[in-house]
Order: C-alpha cells, then sequence, then structure tokens
C-alpha cells in the first residue's frame, strides 16, 4: 500500500488552518512533497515539523525543505494562537467534548491533536488550556488498500466472512485498511453488500465533522463516531441490525466482553489491536481468553516493510492452535 | 446694520446653543448604547454558553438582535471573521469596536472594557466564557451608573450652558 493522496488534499484542507506565517512557508512546497505528507507537528519554541512517509522534515525560514531539523523555522506563540483560533473557528467553547478527549476533527476527517496544560478532575480531565502543540494528521483515502486482506476474510468454503483480528505496531496503516474493509464489505464488492457498523470512538475510522462521515465508508455503513467501543457494539446490535461490526484497537476489558456479546449474537466482528506479532498479542491481557474461545478465526498482522498496510503473517487461529 | 447685527447675534447664540444641545444629547445616547450593549452581550452569552454557536454566527445573530450603534460592532467583527483570512477574533473586535466608535456616544473607558474582552472571546470553555461576560457586563453596568449620574448633574448644564455662553459672546462682543 503506497501512502500517496491527491497533492491538493494537503494545501486545500489543511494548511488553510495554519497560522499565515506556516502556511507561508509549507504551501511553496512540491507536489510531490504534499502527496507524501502525513503528519504536520507545531511544538512552541521548536522547528517545524513535517513527517513524510517515514522521514523528518522541516522548513527552513526562507521556505526550503530539509531534513536538518535544527535548521527549521521555529514555532512562535502567536503561530500556535492563530492556528488554535483557526482550527475552532476562534470557537473553543464549541469544541469541549473534543478538546476533553485531546483532538479536533476538521473538515475532511482529517484529525488535529493537542498538547497543552491539561485540568483534570479525580481520572477525568476537564479541559485543556495554555495550548503548546498540535499535530495534523492527514486522513487517507486509498481505494483497494484491504483487497489483499479482503480475500483472505472470506471462508474458503461458503464465502462467508470470518471474524477478524487486525494485529498492528502503531503507524502500519491499520485504520486505513478497516476503513477500506467498511468500504468493501458495505458496498459488495465481489459480493452482496451487507449492513456494517463502524464503532469510530476515535473519529478515525470514517474521520466525521459534526457527526458526517468525510471518508467514504461505504453506501450500507452506520457510524457510530466518538462512542466507547464497548457501548457502540452493543449499541449497535440493539438498533442498527449490522451484519459485521468494524471498530479500532479494542484493549480494555470490557471491549472483549462486548466482542464476545457481538460474535455470540452472530455478527460479524473485525477489528484491530496494538502488537507487533502472535506472541506479543497472547501476552495482552484479556485477549489470550478471547482467542482460546475461539472467536476469532483470523489474524493478520501489519507491519511497514513495503510501506504501511504491509502483511507481514496471516494466523488461522484453529489450524495455528491444532498445530 | 441692526438687523444684520441681530442676524449675527442669533446666528451665535443658536450655534453655542445647539453645540450644548448635542452635548446633553450625547450623553443621553451613551447611556443608551451602553444599556444595548449590555443587551446584545446578554444576547452573545447565551448564543455562546447555551447554544454552543460558532463565534462568526454568534456575531451575526447578535448584530440581527442589536440597534444601531452597538449592531456595528458585531456586523463588522462577524463579517471579518467569516472572510476567513486568517483573522483572530481578537483582531476582527477591535474591527469591530473601530467601526462601532465612528458612529457612536461612547467614551474611552467604556470601548476599554470591550477590548479587554478581545483577548479572551471565544477562546476558552463555556464556563470561562461566561466568567469572563459577567464581568463585562459587571463593569459596563459600572459605566452606566456613572453614564446616568453625569446626565443627572450635567444634562442641565450643557442644555442651557451653549445657549449662555452663546449669550456671553455676544454681550463680550458688543
Amino acid at each position: 500500500m503506497e501512502l500517496t493522496s491527491d497533492h491538493k488534499t494537503v494545501p486545500k484542507e489543511i494548511l488553510l488552518y495554519l497560522s499565515p506565517r506556516l502556511r507561508e512557508i509549507i504551501e511553496i512546497q512540491s507536489e510531490a512533497f504534499f502527496c507524501k505528507l502525513e503528519e504536520i507537528r507545531v511544538r512552541y519554541g521548536q522547528p517545524l515539523l513535517i513527517r513524510c512517509g517515514d522521514e523528518d522534515w522541516t522548513v527552513k525560514p526562507s521556505g526550503q525543505a530539509t531534513r536538518d531539523i535544527h535548521l527549521g523555522y521555529r514555532v512562535n506563540e502567536e503561530d500556535i494562537y492563530r492556528t488554535i483560533a483557526s482550527i475552532s473557528d476562534n470557537s473553543l467553547y464549541a469544541f469541549e467534548e473534543d478538546i476533553r478527549r485531546g483532538f479536533i476533527t476538521i473538515p475532511g476527517g482529517h484529525r488535529v491533536g493537542l498538547a497543552g496544560s491539561v485540568i483534570a478532575e479525580g481520572d477525568e480531565v476537564k479541559n485543556m488550556k495554555y495550548f503548546s502543540g498540535i499535530c495534523f494528521r492527514v486522513a487517507r483515502q486509498i481505494p483497494g488498500a484491504a483487497s489483499g486482506i479482503f480475500k483472505e476474510m472470506c471462508d474458503a468454503g461458503n464465502g462467508d466472512l470470518v471474524n477478524t483480528l487486525i494485529i498492528s505496531p502503531p503507524r502500519c496503516g491499520k485504520t486505513t485498511i478497516l476503513r477500506d474493509l467498511a468500504l468493501q464489505i458495505s458496498s459488495g464488492k465481489g459480493r452482496a453488500p451487507e449492513n456494517v457498523v463502524l464503532v469510530d470512538e476515535r473519529s478515525e475510522l470514517a474521520g466525521c465533522f459534526r457527526g458526517v462521515p468525510q471518508l467514504n465508508v461505504g453506501p450500507q455503513t452506520d457510524v457510530l463516531d466518538a462512542c466507547p467501543k464497548a457501548v457502540g457494539m452493543m449499541m449497535a446490535i440493539r438498533s442498527l441490525s449490522p451484519r459485521v461490526i468494524i471498530c479500532d484497537e479494542i484493549g480494555r476489558q470490557e471491549d472483549y466482553i462486548a466482542v464476545q456479546e457481538c460474535i455470540n449474537a452472530g455478527v460479524k466482528v473485525i477489528c484491530s489491536v496494538h502488537a507487533g506479532s502472535d506472541d506479543e498479542l497472547r501476552r495482552r491481557p484479556f485477549i489470550k481468553d478471547l482467542l482460546g474461545g475461539g472467536a476469532f478465526k483470523l489474524g493478520i498482522v501489519l507491519s511497514r516493510s513495503r510501506g504501511p498496510g504491509s502483511i507481514r503473517e496471516i494466523i488461522r487461529w484453529e489450524e495455528h492452535d491444532r498445530a | 446694520m441692526i438687523g444684520l447685527k441681530l442676524v449675527g447675534i442669533s446666528l451665535i447664540i443658536s450655534g453655542f446653543g445647539g453645540w450644548g444641545l448635542a452635548g446633553a444629547r450625547r450623553m443621553d445616547r451613551r447611556v443608551g448604547e451602553l444599556r444595548d450593549l449590555r443587551i446584545a452581550l446578554g444576547f452573545l452569552e447565551k448564543e455562546i454558553t447555551t447554544m454552543y454557536t460558532p463565534l462568526s454566527l454568534a456575531l451575526q445573530r447578535t448584530q440581527e438582535f442589536s440597534d444601531l450603534p452597538v449592531a456595528h460592532l458585531f456586523r463588522d467583527s462577524a463579517s471579518a471573521l467569516e472572510m476567513k483570512q486568517g483573522a483572530t477574533i481578537r483582531e476582527a473586535w477591535r474591527q469591530g469596536i473601530a467601526s462601532m466608535l465612528s458612529h457612536s456616544a461612547l467614551l474611552p473607558g467604556d470601548i476599554k472594557v470591550l477590548e479587554n474582552a478581545a483577548g479572551q472571546l471565544g477562546m476558552s470553555n463555556a464556563s470561562e466564557q461566561s466568567k469572563m461576560f459577567a464581568l463585562i457586563q459587571e463593569e459596563l453596568k459600572l459605566q452606566e451608573e456613572k453614564a446616568r449620574d453625569q446626565v443627572k448633574s450635567s444634562r442641565q448644564l450643557w442644555s442651557y450652558g451653549g445657549f449662555i455662553m452663546g449669550a456671553v459672546v455676544v454681550i463680550l462682543l458688543l
């Protein structure tokens, strides 16, 4: 899976949110630069950082891109203030919930992570102020990114989908894969279309802006945006009659219980989990029981060896366990 | 000759008198504008803290709700934000104040209260915004009370003072 996108996406959907000075020095970069751009990091007093694939770049005050980070334009307070004002449309109060979660989703489904002074009460984050860092993550739609995986997920006998776990370390393309799986299952690529529910706790899968998916997740997909996974899975079963439920990064005990409930209800579950291999996965609490109970039949381990979304290993648990 | 003198006298007295009356009217207008400002800011506060309306739209709605010249403040602030040229609320609000000032009877002390809001408007959560609005309302209320006192104590002075001053000038000239 090659990480490229329309070269107009970044200038049209992201740069307009940056402070005028930052925009001025970034917008003169080449189209190839924008195609590979994955992240823009703006940290107070630090050089501007731009991640393109596996490489970190910066831009000099003159606008010249360089890999020597120390030569980069140093972000000042005005840049942070103007960028925050622009992202929030000068209305931070309207984004209280998002700020509590640590990010704001902007039109186009791109996620803007925030760092600053967190105001907490007990375990609960109440607010954030004195922003010191902003991270723009470019949301990418790569049609066909999951085609290779999708074939593996269909039962050889009856063609039904099997419950699948996408196992991946961070930044290996699992979100892009899950998004494309939703699109393919929902639009019925090579098979009958099926109702899909995306439980998108972190607004990453569908990139919802004010509840509306900004990325194409298919015609028969319902999105529960910003909904806790365990709650969302149960809500979906009760009210949306899904054939398939897709969610990102399960990890808490309640997530595993909800996955088991869905499987018992005859709904197919596709979800991702942070781990680098089957061994690492089995060391995670709760997952061992879930795998032992035969909840998932298929595990697909991703890596970045040939770019994000590369399949490193396919595990068929029944055969694996028998062996 | 006498006729010409009489015309001159009446011009001087009515000129000074008009100046005095305008001063008295400005005092009345200041009280009215401060009251209008407080009502409009109350409306804006509700839009922000209850409806969570984005600021440019909240300012636009407040402009529709308010009377002139206070409406200029909200109209120009909203349009500066709507242009999406990277203007912050601080800049947009100051632009709105400048636009209102050219039609207003407010004094520098009143404007100072509004300017203090520029850096905070919109840029915190709803409860912080609520506190900020409470503070502005309190300060504007004080300004309004001062303005009312000034009307009571100086209105008549300005109303009649202009004519009296005109008469004094005429006597001196004669």
